[in-house]
């Protein structure tokens, strides 16, 4: 059973052909991954809306906002669930140089800096992100590489691996965006440990990391925000400085949530703004505080279902690129989940990273569901 | 083993999602299951803020309802320096100098005010008073920028008179550290915050309790950044009470002016060893004899209460207290220690008759000079100018003030001190109130000083280097029966003997207020008159007495010591009894003048002294600021200006 990539319709592929990959969609993982994103729309108008209206705009704004989101979101999952994903391996080369020049690119006064990095482009009333592009662009290239040859990663490879994923890690965090920086890394570990590097490898590159964020140290390159973000998580006095005290409030929010929670737009610390940035890296507090334990261990279930069938993929991918591809979108996401709402509950220190599919914002949407789309790419073409 | 190799290490990936999913999980648990309670209590405590409402004080009246001290609204600025200053450094300059430019004041400034040490560290300290309503508004609405920074709407004292009254009235200030602690500090029901302002001296202070009020309070839901949404509860403040006071405004402000237009044209006074000028005081007080109670008492150099609605700078404070400026927060009234001179004279002849040494047709030959017998040193005393009244009697001693006559019966006195005790004069002084506190119902007071033979020699025994020696000689009596030598008397003390005499025996700790009352004017307390002692005394010697006193003002001949002082005044109608005083100061400096009297001297109404700091003769300066005084009580006289007295004389 050959690629037979002939064209053909949809219907006619529902109709004749058993082992059409549109018959073997991961229905499980696109249910879960539109229960997050349909409770994201819920939640981000939650954390709006009172502020929305008090400043006398349009409460619904970021409601509709996120929903233009979704959709483009499920657009960009189409779009890349159409062409089966080993015609992907020819891009890699290409969308990996497109997002390293627009990381540059973002460097420059084209760039807009928000919250003091230099992280977004401005496109009329939308903003990009390009580090949300280089993920794919680097799990893209990983998975080509290391799926390019035979047996276990070899030295040159597993280098080649580390470059593509450093020069857009040390872009990213000339932003600086170390939160999206520590993605990348992660990416690089699921792969590449997937891929079968050896030990002395990653001990080496083990070794390369922490000395790393030594020299940054060391150096004084890491920004005094960056510092204290790290040193006020490591603070357990209660005196708490700017970020310390975001942190508190958002525990707090989610403490004071209890079993039940406080109810849909009931959240007095997200109604009256006592978590800052709530909408988008700390909207799992929202969650928190208004649907309480119950509410977040769904979602945290839920969670737990996307990366479970994205495991499972990549247990049954067909070859060996389909495996990384499905590892480096586990790695991004589980990172991105386990930093996002460890930060929130105080157990991680706080960067600034979406809480994927449920966070507000374009560029963290769309590039999710895309990396989404290869994965049920790969889950829906594993006979073919 | 190749190909089982991705499941394997698929495997390790399982491994480490199942224990970050198991620690997110686990730390969910811990925070909305275990601990969710404290951190509900914390949510809850984030989004109420109770706001203290003070409650404005009751205000101060005149007898007739007039309003000497009230209230007015005034939107001050305030900075909470604990909070200010947990902020680091950079960041509380920021706030400054985002503050100054909302207050229209450089960072340098904010910064003295904060400096200010006479309030607790967690009073919050006015930065900028009485600014506009603008100003009010942004600093609430940039709450979030100006951490430990407040503005409100505050009462605070307004005084319609402006200085009117001043010593008495008092002021109002920041509650300060060990004035908290002994109310049972901040968390006391009912007691004071450390923002609260009190009453720190006058009236103020005496009716603290009635004028305070209840505070109220607002429980407001704020946002992250302080700002109200919207307020969950109130309780009302209610207004403090009233007080009415005994004061009648007319008679306080003409004793005022005639005091300051007295004592305005005795200031000649440098200093002996820079040669700048510096001022002396005086002061008057009114006793209401029948009510027992203070018409008007008045100090002088004087004040503005209006300068403590907000904190008063040091320099200001230094001032106030400056001896060169003639100290005008103190009041001397109350305060003010003097030598009584002639005035004591009353005390004298009282002492006199009920010892039995005189009786008021006594006549002692007063040639201006008196000799003391059983006397070695300095054995010569004169009249002043050693004027001699030749055959003198007590009610022409009284009138002319002849000291002959006194000088003899202190003398008499102390020869006979087997049968009279030691301390004749000083037991009468006692029974008119001298010596000790009159009572009256205000903070501070002074006692005075009786000196005698056991006070002599106590005050030896416990410094000898002090004295020359701890006995006591003929001549301490001599001095003594005219009020010198180591006497000291209150102006309110003065006046409040010549009430005791004047009323017979009847001896008041001297009422201010009538009543306190609500704003409706519905009565709460009245102030009844309080009775300090019942004096007997001496048989017969109330009718010489009062014609020797009612002759210091009226008579020609012989020619009383006041008679100048009140020539043309309606004696017919409203007598005078008075009496001079001129009371030596000691190494050469001018003289205190004093006037004592009551009126009308046969049904007295009210009793007055005035005391005038190195003004000169009683008769020449304080005769003169109590006739206007007088005249003006007797309803008869339109008050004039205070003129001194040509041909006024010493005694």
């Amino acid at each position: 059973m050959q690629t037979t990539t002939a064209p053909r319709g949809l219907g006619a592929v529902l109709r004749r052909d058993p082992t059409a990959p549109w018959r073997h969609l991961d229905w499980p993982l696109l249910g879960a991954a539109l229960a997050v994103a349909g409770l994201s729309c819920l939640m981000v108008f939650s954390a709006t809306r009172t502020s929305m209206a008090d400043a006398g705009l349009d409460p619904y704004s970021y409601l509709k906002r996120q929903a233009v989101f979704l959709v483009l979101g499920l657009v960009a999952t189409a779009a890349v669930v159409a062409l089966d994903y080993r015609t992907y391996r020819d891009l890699a080369a290409v969308s990996f140089l497109v997002s390293l020049g627009l990381l540059v690119l973002v460097l420059t006064p084209l760039g807009k800096e928000v919250n003091s990095a230099q992280s977004w482009f401005e496109l009329g009333s939308f903003q990009l992100q390009p580090a949300e592009l280089a993920k794919l662009a680097v799990i893209l290239l990983l998975a080509t590489t290391c799926s390019s040859g035979r047996g276990p990663l070899t030295r040159q490879r597993f280098l080649v691996c580390v470059t593509a994923t450093g020069l857009p890690a040390a872009l990213v965090l000339l932003q600086p965006d170390m939160g999206s920086m520590l993605v990348l890394v992660a990416i690089l570990l699921g792969v590449v440990v997937v891929a079968g590097a050896r030990p002395r490898h990653l001990a080496a590159l083990a070794a390369i990391g922490v000395l790393g964020v030594a020299a940054m140290f060391h150096f004084d390159q890491v920004d005094d925000y960056q510092r204290r973000r790290l040193t006020d998580f490591a603070r357990s006095d209660g005196v708490a400085g700017a970020s310390g005290f975001q942190g508190e409030q958002a525990e707090t929010a989610i403490g004071a949530g209890g079993l039940f929670g406080a109810g849909l737009y009931e959240g007095t610390q997200t109604k009256l703004g006592f978590v800052p940035e709530q909408q988008t890296d700390f909207i799992f507090t929202v969650v928190g505080e208004e649907l309480g334990f119950a509410g977040s261990a769904s979602l945290l279930v839920l969670y737990g279902v996307i990366i479970w069938r994205i495991w499972r993929t990549a247990l049954l991918a067909r070859d060996t690129f389909g495996t990384l591809l499905c590892a480096g979108v586990l790695a991004m996401l589980l990172f991105q989940v386990f930093e996002n709402m460890g930060m929130s509950m105080g157990i991680m220190p706080i960067t600034g990273l979406p809480l994927p599919l449920l966070s507000y914002g374009g560029s963290s949407m769309v590039t999710t569901w895309a990396a989404l789309g290869l994965v049920l790419n790969v889950h829906m073409r594993r006979f073919s | 083993m190749t190909t089982d190799t991705p499941r394997l290490r698929l495997g390790i990936v399982a491994v480490v999602a199942l224990s970050l999913f198991a620690a997110l999980f686990a730390r969910l648990w811990f925070l909305q299951v275990l601990t969710a309670g404290e951190h509900e209590l914390a949510a809850e405590r984030n989004q109420r803020r109770v706001v203290p409402l003070a409650a404005p004080r009751g205000r101060i009246l005149d007898r007739d309802g007039e309003i000497l001290v009230a209230n007015r609204a005034s939107n001050v600025v305030l900075v909470d320096r604990a909070e200010l200053n947990t902020l680091e450094d950079e960041e509380r300059e920021e706030v400054l100098s985002r503050l100054g430019a909302i207050v229209d004041r450089p960072p340098s400034m904010l910064e003295v005010a904060l400096g200010d040490t006479s309030l607790g560290p967690f009073a919050p300290v006015p930065v900028a008073e009485d600014v506009d309503e603008e100003v009010l508004i942004e600093v609430r609405e940039r709450q979030g920028e100006l951490p430990g920074v407040e503005a409100r709407q505050l009462a605070v004292r307004a005084y319609p008179h402006g200085t009117l009254a001043a010593h008495i009235l008092g002021y109002v200030g920041a509650i300060n550290p060990d004035e908290l602690e002994a109310a049972g500090g901040p968390d006391a029901p009912g007691g004071y915050r450390r923002a609260s302002r009190v009453g720190k001296d006058g009236i103020e202070r005496a009716f603290e309790d009635d004028l305070r009020g209840i505070d109220g309070e607002v429980v407001l839901e704020v946002d992250a950044k302080g700002v109200p949404i919207r307020e969950l509860g109130r309780r009302e403040p209610i207004q403090g009470d009233d007080v009415v006071l005994s004061i009648d405004l007319d008679t306080q402000q003409v004793a005022e002016q005639a005091l300051a237009e007295g004592m305005v044209q005795t200031q000649d006074h440098v200093d002996p060893e820079t040669g700048a000028p510096v001022i002396f005081g005086g002061s008057t007080v009114v006793l209401d004899v029948k009510e027992g109670t203070v018409a008007a008492m008045a100090s002088w150099p004087t004040f503005s209460p209006a300068d403590f609605v907000y904190e008063i700078t040091p320099e200001q404070f230094a001032a106030l207290t400056d001896p060169a400026r003639g100290t005008p927060f103190v009041n001397r009234a109350l305060l003010g220690l003097y030598a009584p001179g002639s005035t004591w004279k009353l005390v004298t002849a009282l002492a006199g008759l009920e010892a039995g040494l005189i009786t008021p047709e006594t006549v002692l030959f007063d040639p201006g000079i008196f000799t003391i017998p059983d006397c070695s040193q300095r054995c010569t005393r004169t009249n002043a100018g050693s004027t001699p009244y030749k055959d003198v009697a007590l009610r022409k001693a009284l009138t002319v003030s002849s000291d002959v006559y006194f000088y003899d019966l202190g003398a008499r006195f102390w020869q006979q001190r087997e049968r009279l005790g030691e301390t004749p004069m000083q037991d009468m002084a006692t029974l008119l109130g001298f010596g000790a506190k009159t009572g009256v119902e205000l903070p501070v007071e002074a006692s005075g000083r009786l000196a005698s033979p056991a006070v002599r020699a106590a005050q030896y025994q416990a410094n000898p280097d002090a004295f020359l020696s701890g006995d006591w000689f003929i001549g301490d009596n001599v001095n003594v029966s005219i009020g010198q030598g180591d006497v000291a008397v209150t102006p309110i003390q003065l006046a409040n003997a010549y009430a005791t005499f004047a009323t017979g025996g009847i001896r008041y700790q001297p009422n201010v207020a009538l009543r306190t009352q609500d704003q409706d004017g519905t009565v709460i307390r009245e102030i009844e008159p309080r009775v300090g002692a019942q004096v007997e005394l001496p048989a017969g010697a109330r009718e010489p007495i009062l014609d020797g006193l009612v002759g210091a003002t009226q008579s020609e001949d012989p020619k009383g010591t006041a008679y100048n002082a009140f020539a043309d005044f309606p004696h017919e109608a409203y007598p005078v009894a008075g009496k001079t005083g001129t009371a030596q100061t000691g190494g050469g400096r001018e003289d205190d003048a004093l006037f004592a009297a009551f009126a009308p001297a046969h049904d007295p109404r009210y009793a007055i002294s005035v005391v005038m700091e190195r003004a000169g003769f009683g008769s020449t300066w304080a005769a003169p600021v109590a006739r206007s005084v007088l005249g003006a009580l007797s309803g008869l006289e339109e008050p004039e200006r205070v003129r001194p007295v040509a041909g006024g004389s010493r005694a």
